[in-house]
């Protein structure tokens, strides 16, 4: 995570560049009890990490690094969030939890250059590529599922996928 | 004379009639050109000066367009900057839209007083709508912030694409005040990312005010768009022609900019309209100005009343001065006249006796001529009885004597009327002289051998000194004539023992030939009448019929030469000829051999 990316548009669709999937598999599955904690933090006038996929009811904080106020906000659809401006002393954390599924995309007020993503995700079965497209999921039930890659705001590729207990499948969405 | 005053009066006045006349023409005719001229500058100047005041509200229109153009623009570059405008317009969030614009938007649309300064209160915007990707106004969520704007006002505000620039537009409210026109611009709202146009904002400014300043004036001016007229001032009726004229003037398609005459209640009015928003994804609005001529016309007439009168005055001054002018200038006019009438009568008294002498002239000539052909075939039948009665041998000696005598006189007779009938042919201008060169010399010396040989030549002796080949111009058989007239003279009036002397010469471009001969001289009072026919030279004692000097005197001249006498006194009387020279043309005869 220490490698940082940063949010572009392409055609009206937003990735990361360098380009990075979020690979994931889909169905329903139980949301978990406590809810998960994540972080992007403002830093360097830069949200930190610029992509994050969590799984609904993800509690994710904002902490701001930089020595200046941070104004975050999001209009998405998946969810209208409005921080207001804090400086890096605000404390707590000024956080919200993503309850619902889709990409979140988070502006800062105050420096309009600035954009993160975060993609609120049905399923706790998830990871971020490599710079080389290359991915690893473990610990997958075994079933019948579609193994998804949000590519950019625009493209999500799928696959169908039967997982069977103990085995390792591959997956190239190529 | 007293006749031919009378059509001299006449004529006299017909041409001070038409001198005066003249005159008046161009007197009219100038005055004429200077009134339309004088017309055509007031009207031009009319033209230009309304056309200049149309060119001034306009630009003083354009001016606050540019300015509010140009604070809409920063403020447009500054909001699409807005990362929540942005949010709103990127991502799917169009009902945050209105909202996350209302606070930066605040001031453009802050009513409350307005702040002192012209500028302040033109960029202040009635209200303000956003367009969505295709064009459509995005419904503003609470109309209060934004701005009110009836449906149909609205509608008009809705464009077929985003602008790529901005654009200025107009449309109609009609509300419970009544109707407005307001002019909107449409500023187009860019991608920070993309550059891509992704809205655009529409800022309705402060209704249309038509321009008042001159109130006075009758100016009014109104703005055409979406086939109505905005002009409050107008009243009803009027609104109504100018609207139908409007149409129908701006039916030809776009036209950006005209000018045209319209007649409203019954006055003519300048009707000038332009295109404020050419090229524009708005509808077609013309700014309109109609100017009533009234005040022009009545200056016009004002003018042409000046004008008139002093064409008039001028017409009349020039009228008196024409009259004397030309009562002045035709006086020697009818001088001229009445001196021509009578140099006319005594020239046409004198072709009257010339034409009268010339038949007369004419009729004797032909007289002579009848005359002596006449006389001439009984001469012959006298003759040929005569010499007939001579070849006869029985008469007695006396009788051929007689007869001898009397054939002699047949002789005269015939040579007589030879030289009256040649005479006859010289009065009537009927003889022909050729000009071509005539030995002199030779025909001298002819002559003088011929002398010779006559039977009666009295003892006389012949002086003679002749250049070598005298070319003289004319007709030999004429030339011949005039030589043997001057030698028979010199021998018939000669004396016994006596002399005839003959020099013939060149001097420059004549031939003199002198023939003198001793004898009896002529009476001095009889010198003056030798060249008149019928006058013999002689006292009768030697044969004379009268004509010979006459007919060569005539011949000589009719030669390019003439004859006179030098002198006739002391026993000497000399004659000179005087001829023409003739070059012999020695290059043809050269040629020739």
């Amino acid at each position: 995570m220490a490698k940082r990316y940063e949010i572009v548009t392409r055609g009206g669709a937003l990735s990361t560049q360098p380009p990075l999937a979020v690979v994931y598999l889909d169905g329903s599955f139980s949301k978990p009890a406590s809810s998960p904690k994540k972080q992007i933090a403002q830093k360097d006038y830069a949200f930190l990490p610029a992509l994050l996929p969590v799984q609904v009811g993800t509690r994710v904080e904002f902490p701001n690094l930089d020595d200046t106020y941070h104004s975050i906000f999001s209009y998405s659809p998946a969810k209208r969030f409005d921080l207001g401006r804090y400086r890096p002393e605000e404390r707590p954390i000024p956080f919200e939890v993503f309850d619902v599924a889709g990409l979140v995309t988070l502006r800062c007020d105050i420096h309009e250059h600035m954009r993160g993503l975060i993609l609120v995700l049905n399923t706790p079965y998830f990871v971020i590529t490599d710079a080389n497209g290359r991915f690893r999921l473990r610990g997958l039930p075994s079933g019948h599922y579609m193994l998804k890659a949000w590519i950019d705001s625009k493209t999500t590729r799928e696959k169908p996928l039967d997982l069977k207990s103990g085995e390792t499948a591959h997956v190239d969405f190529q | 004379m007293s006749a031919a005053t009378t059509p001299n009066k006449r004529t006299v006045t017909g041409f001070r009639t038409k001198l005066l006349a003249a005159m008046m023409l161009v007197i009219s005719a100038i005055t004429a050109l200077g009134l339309y001229l004088a017309q055509r500058d007031v009207t031009a100047n009319a033209n230009r000066a309304l056309q200049q005041d149309f060119q001034t509200q306009l630009s003083s229109l354009h001016e606050l367009q540019e300015l509010r153009h140009a604070a809409l623009a920063e403020r447009c570059r500054a909001l699409a900057e807005k990362p929540r405008i942005h949010a709103a317009l990127e991502d799917n969030a169009l009902d945050l839209l209105y909202p996350s614009a209302k606070d930066e938007l605040r001031d453009l649309m802050e009513r409350g007083e307005p702040r002192s300064g012209q500028a302040a209160s033109t960029l202040h915007a009635g209200f303000y709508r956003f367009l969505d990707g295709d064009g459509a106004v995005l419904p503003p969520p609470n109309s209060k912030d934004v701005g009110g704007l009836s449906k149909a006002a609205e509608a008009q505000l809705a464009l077929n694409k985003l602008p790529e620039k901005q654009e200025v537009g107009y449309i109609w409210q009609d509300d419970s005040a009544g109707e407005t026109v307001n002019e909107v611009t449409a500023v187009p709202i860019l991608s920070t990312e993309t550059g891509d146009v992704i809205s655009a904002l529409i800022v309705g400014f402060k209704p249309f005010e038509p321009v008042t300043k001159n109130a006075a004036s009758g100016i009014k001016s109104g703005i055409w768009v979406g086939g109505r007229l905005y002009l409050p001032s107008l009243s009803k009726p009027a609104k109504t022609i100018l609207t139908t004229k409007l149409a129908r003037l701006l039916a030809n398609g776009d036209r950006a900019e005209n000018s045209s005459t319209v007649r409203i209640n019954g006055a003519r009015h300048l009707l000038f309209f332009k295109r404020l928003n050419p090229e524009s994804l708005f509808r077609s609005a013309y700014e309109i100005c109609v100017y009533p001529l009234d005040n022009w016309v009545a200056q016009l007439h004002r003018l042409r009343l000046k004008i008139g009168g002093a064409g008039a005055l001028l017409l009349l001054g020039a009228f008196v001065v024409s009259h004397f002018a030309a009562a002045r200038l035709s006086r020697p006019v009818e001088q001229l006249e009445i001196e021509s009438e009578q140099e006319r009568a005594e020239r046409e008294r004198a072709e009257a006796a010339l034409a009268s002498t010339a038949d007369e002239l004419e009729r004797s000539a032909r007289y002579s001529a009848d005359a002596s052909h006449q006389l001439k075939s009984p001469l012959t039948v006298l003759r040929a009885g005569l010499e007939t009665l001579l070849a006869r041998e029985d008469f007695k000696p006396e009788v051929y004597e007689e007869l001898s005598g009397l054939l002699h006189q047949t002789h005269r007779l015939t040579g007589m009327i030879d030289d009256l009938l040649l005479l006859s042919r010289m009065d009537a201008g009927h003889l022909q002289i050729a000009s071509e060169p005539v030995n002199l010399s030779e025909l001298l010396e002819e002559w003088l051998d011929d002398l010779e040989a006559l039977p009666d030549a009295p003892e006389v002796t012949i002086e003679k000194d002749i250049a070598a080949n005298l070319a003289v111009a004319g007709e030999k058989q004429y030339t011949s004539l005039i030589v043997q007239n001057l030698l028979e003279n010199a021998r018939k009036y000669n004396r016994t023992g006596g002399r005839i002397r003959i020099l013939a010469r060149r001097e420059n471009k004549h031939v003199l030939l002198a023939i003198g001969n001793t004898g009896r001289s002529i009476e001095r009072n009889a010198q003056r009448h030798i060249f008149e026919r019928f006058r013999s030279v002689g006292d009768g004692s030697v044969s004379g019929h009268g004509l010979g000097l006459n007919l060569a005197r005539e011949l000589a001249r009719l030669h390019g030469g003439d004859l006179r006498l030098i002198r006739s006194e002391n026993d000497w009387t000399e004659f000179e000829a005087r001829f023409r020279v003739m070059e012999p043309k020695a290059n043809r005869v050269a040629g020739t051999k």
